[in-house]
């Protein structure tokens, strides 16, 4: 791999497979009914079971933050543990946390609404107000490691964390950063679960005994909701050879574009100089609704033909925003190189947003 | 889009007039036991509609605000291929009853469902790309207080790169009941107008409006004989770590990400001819700042021109980098340096030369925007004044 190339060489992750360090066991996972708000009969989804942050990343402190705060803290302190990084040892000015979420904290800020029902706009709550902002995950992050580079939070619908991974891919080719925190993820709240319901685009599987949605499937009867959060720590090449850390993929390019007609043009601008031929994996945002899978599978067979080895990770993560990251992250932990290969994440949204990124993955046996 | 009216143009004729926008609210009842002293935009240009877009009162400043950028740019071949970077915290909250939390279903069934379209961070970005039919990513960007100068360094860092032609960069915020409770509650807010750096400054008047700018590289926009208003010389964003709401008391955040910007652009501290500052008027916020300044500025010849133009038009929360970028631009084109309105007795430092009064009327060539924000984020942004051979 390119010495420049911007490495993956920590993962972090908190999803319905719990929070973890490194790649993903591969095991089944069902949506959970939800218990956290009144429901009218059963309503499922893809959930992260509620867990002591402290017990997972010893001495954090985690009161009063909204849980994608929460879950970004967890997820990269696993992912600094698990690229072996020492922070002492590093020049925190340099290291940098980019976010990409669809929603941010919705969770405290549909909290501080609820402080204005209930009291009257004179006496909110004043320390759930800055615990709402969508960048205070990024921030807690930068305080408790005491990261003192660049902090960004990005949000582009469900290609918010494909949007980070490419800002935080500038950031080390640019020179500002020589590390960055890359993080992703969403939470579900009611008022976003009811929206859905609203919308209509729910599968039946999350009120009753039908099957999960099958992604790219001509039933395409809607999407399960799904939440979580991951961190990876990208790093130059370069950098990552110094420190002997194994990598798990090297960001090759990346491109997105809200133009529907230039969706394939930016599939194909992602592979650089390879050809079609040499993608091994893509790894789809298809959700099981129908008019969300027709535009990416057509994306694909254009882009990339009939042979390409398809995976779509939501089928165990469910539908959110910031998924990015979580789902190249699983597609990582399953797939199984046996030789260097490249792998395309493709995000597409049905209003005419699509990112495509590339990544090179190393034969397994030399990875972490 | 400010307070002064539509357009660029406006902006700097109010700013030169050392016009103040900070009166009390009339736009919507916040709902305290006091009137509170903002800086609103009172006339509202009408904007032609999208089936199935539901644009907020932010989205109609950000697409106004790009109108007027890429109309300015003129038209490329290439122009379609950019994108957006559009900054705002407060996106479409002006629109969302609190009373959406109890019963969430019924308040969509009632409604409500088309309101909340426009909440997400993304939404004005999408709509500057929906209205001006971009092809290239539209992403929100979303750093508190420091947002909209972040916007414009990231899209600077883009066009550099080659990862699109031009880029529209910006923030966009409104006035919403949501964000003026949540300062009330931090007992923020000065209920008079605001005395940036003033010893006897109460707190933050808010405001709204915003700015976007048409970036390219400076090749780009000869190539196609497009105007050069000005050039990003340089810029970095740097973290605090430190606080949730304060900022590091010695201000050491902010000074290493001026210093950094200034290393970027390859300028000394001499060169720096005027900074528009943070300033918001808060006791922590100015205190932290002037020590940055004092850092960061030290091996200056002479103490270092600051202004908070927050004391014309109040604090705009996500536009306010891009605002005050624009305020440092029309500084630099029209020679004048704003001062600090109601700045009469400044916190007391020798690093700093406070502008107060009229307008200083002096040429300046490069001249320095500063923007911090809730989390700890601080981006600085220097710009150039283009020279002759650039001018066309």
């Amino acid at each position: 791999m390119n010495p420049d190339q911007p490495s993956i060489t920590g993962i972090g992750t908190v999803s319905p497979f719990g929070p973890l360090r490194g790649l993903i066991a591969r095991k089944e996972v069902e949506p959970r009914p939800i218990t956290a708000w009144p429901t009218e009969g059963l309503r499922r989804a893809f959930l992260v079971e509620p867990f002591r942050p402290a017990d997972v990343v010893p001495g954090l402190k985690t009161r009063r933050l909204d849980r994608l705060s929460v879950w970004c803290l967890v997820a990269a302190g696993l992912a600094i543990q698990d690229a072996k990084l020492d922070l002492e040892k590093e020049n925190r000015s340099r290291i940098a946390v980019v976010l990409g979420t669809g929603l941010g904290c919705i969770e405290l800020t549909e909290s501080f609404f609820q402080s204005i029902a209930t009291n009257g706009y004179a006496k909110s709550d004043p320390i759930i107000f800055p615990e709402g902002l969508s960048n205070a995950p990024a921030s807690h992050v930068a305080r408790v490691f005491g990261l003192r580079g660049p902090n960004l939070t990005l949000s582009h619908k469900g290609v918010s964390g494909e949007g980070a991974v490419m800002q935080a891919a500038s950031l080390l080719r640019t020179g500002q950063a020589d590390t960055v925190i890359v993080l992703a993820g969403d939470t579900l709240t009611r008022t976003m679960y009811e929206w859905f319901e609203a919308a209509g685009v729910l599968s039946p599987a999350c009120s009753g005994p039908a099957p999960l949605p099958v992604p790219f499937s001509q039933a395409g009867e809607g999407f399960v909701p799904g939440e979580g959060a991951a961190a990876v720590v990208m790093e130059s090449g370069h950098k990552a050879a110094q420190r002997r850390a194994p990598v798990y993929a090297a960001f090759r390019s990346g491109h997105a574009t809200s133009n529907p007609k230039a969706a394939v043009s930016v599939a194909s601008k992602a592979l650089g100089t390879s050809s079609r031929a040499d993608v091994r994996l893509v790894i789809a945002s298809a959700n099981g609704s129908r008019a969300h899978d027709d535009t990416e599978q057509s994306i694909i067979r254009e882009a990339f033909g009939d042979k390409a080895r398809v995976v779509a990770p939501k089928t165990s993560l469910g539908e959110f925003d910031g998924s990015g990251l979580l789902r190249l992250i699983t597609a990582l932990s399953w797939s199984e190189p046996d030789t260097r290969s490249l792998a395309l994440l493709l995000g597409t949204s049905t209003t005419g947003i699509t990112a495509a990124l590339s990544f090179d993955l190393p034969c397994r046996s030399t990875a972490a | 889009m400010s307070p002064f009216g539509v357009g660029f143009n406006a902006f700097s004729s109010g700013l030169l007039e050392s016009r103040s926008c900070l009166n009390p609210l009339t736009i919507f009842d916040a709902g305290l036991d006091y009137c509170p002293t903002v800086a609103e935009i009172r006339h509202l240009p009408e904007l032609t509609e999208r089936p199935g877009f539901r644009l907020s009162r932010t989205d109609r400043f950000a697409v106004l605000a790009a109108l007027e950028a890429a109309q300015t740019a003129g038209e490329g071949s290439d122009s379609h291929e950019g994108g957006a970077l559009i900054a705002t915290t407060v996106a479409g909250f002006a629109e969302i009853d609190p009373s959406i939390t109890s019963n969430p279903l019924r308040y969509y069934r009632n409604g409500g469902f088309s309101n909340v379209t426009s909440y997400p961070a993304y939404h004005p970005a999408d709509a500057v790309g929906a209205w001006l039919d971009l092809h290239g990513p539209c992403w929100g960007v979303s750093v508190a207080c420091a947002s909209g100068a972040v916007a414009i360094a990231l899209a600077a860092a883009m066009v550099i790169a080659g990862e699109a032609p031009m880029m529209l960069a910006g923030g966009s915020d409104a006035l919403a009941p949501y964000t003026v409770s949540g300062f009330n509650s931090l007992q923020a807010l000065d209920p008079d107008p605001c005395r940036p750096f003033d010893k006897n400054r109460k707190g933050l008047n808010m405001g709204e409006g915003a700015a976007v700018f048409a970036l390219e590289t400076v090749e780009h926009a000869k190539t196609r004989n497009a105007p050069i208003l000005a050039i990003l010389r340089g810029w970095a964003m740097t973290n605090d770590a430190f606080h949730q709401t304060a900022p590091d008391e010695q201000g050491r955040g902010l000074a290493h990400c001026i210093t950094s910007a200034m290393a970027m652009a390859g300028v000394s501290p001499d060169a720096i001819g005027y900074v528009n500052s943070h300033g918001t008027a808060t006791p922590l916020n100015d205190v932290a700042e002037v020590k940055a300044y004092e850092s960061a500025f030290r091996t200056r010849s002479l103490p270092i021109p600051v202004s908070s133009t927050k004391s014309f038009f109040g604090h705009t929360l996500g536009a306010a980098g891009a605002l005050e970028a624009a305020v440092t631009i029309a500084s630099m084109r029209n020679s004048a340096l704003f001062p600090t309105l109601r700045l009469t007795d400044p916190i007391e430092t020798s690093a700093v030369d406070w502008l107060m009064g009229q307008p200083r009327r002096q040429a300046l060539p490069i001249a320095m925007s500063v923007s911090a924000g809730f989390g700890g984020s601080n981006a600085s942004l220097i710009f150039e004044l283009p020279s002759g051979s650039d001018v066309l």
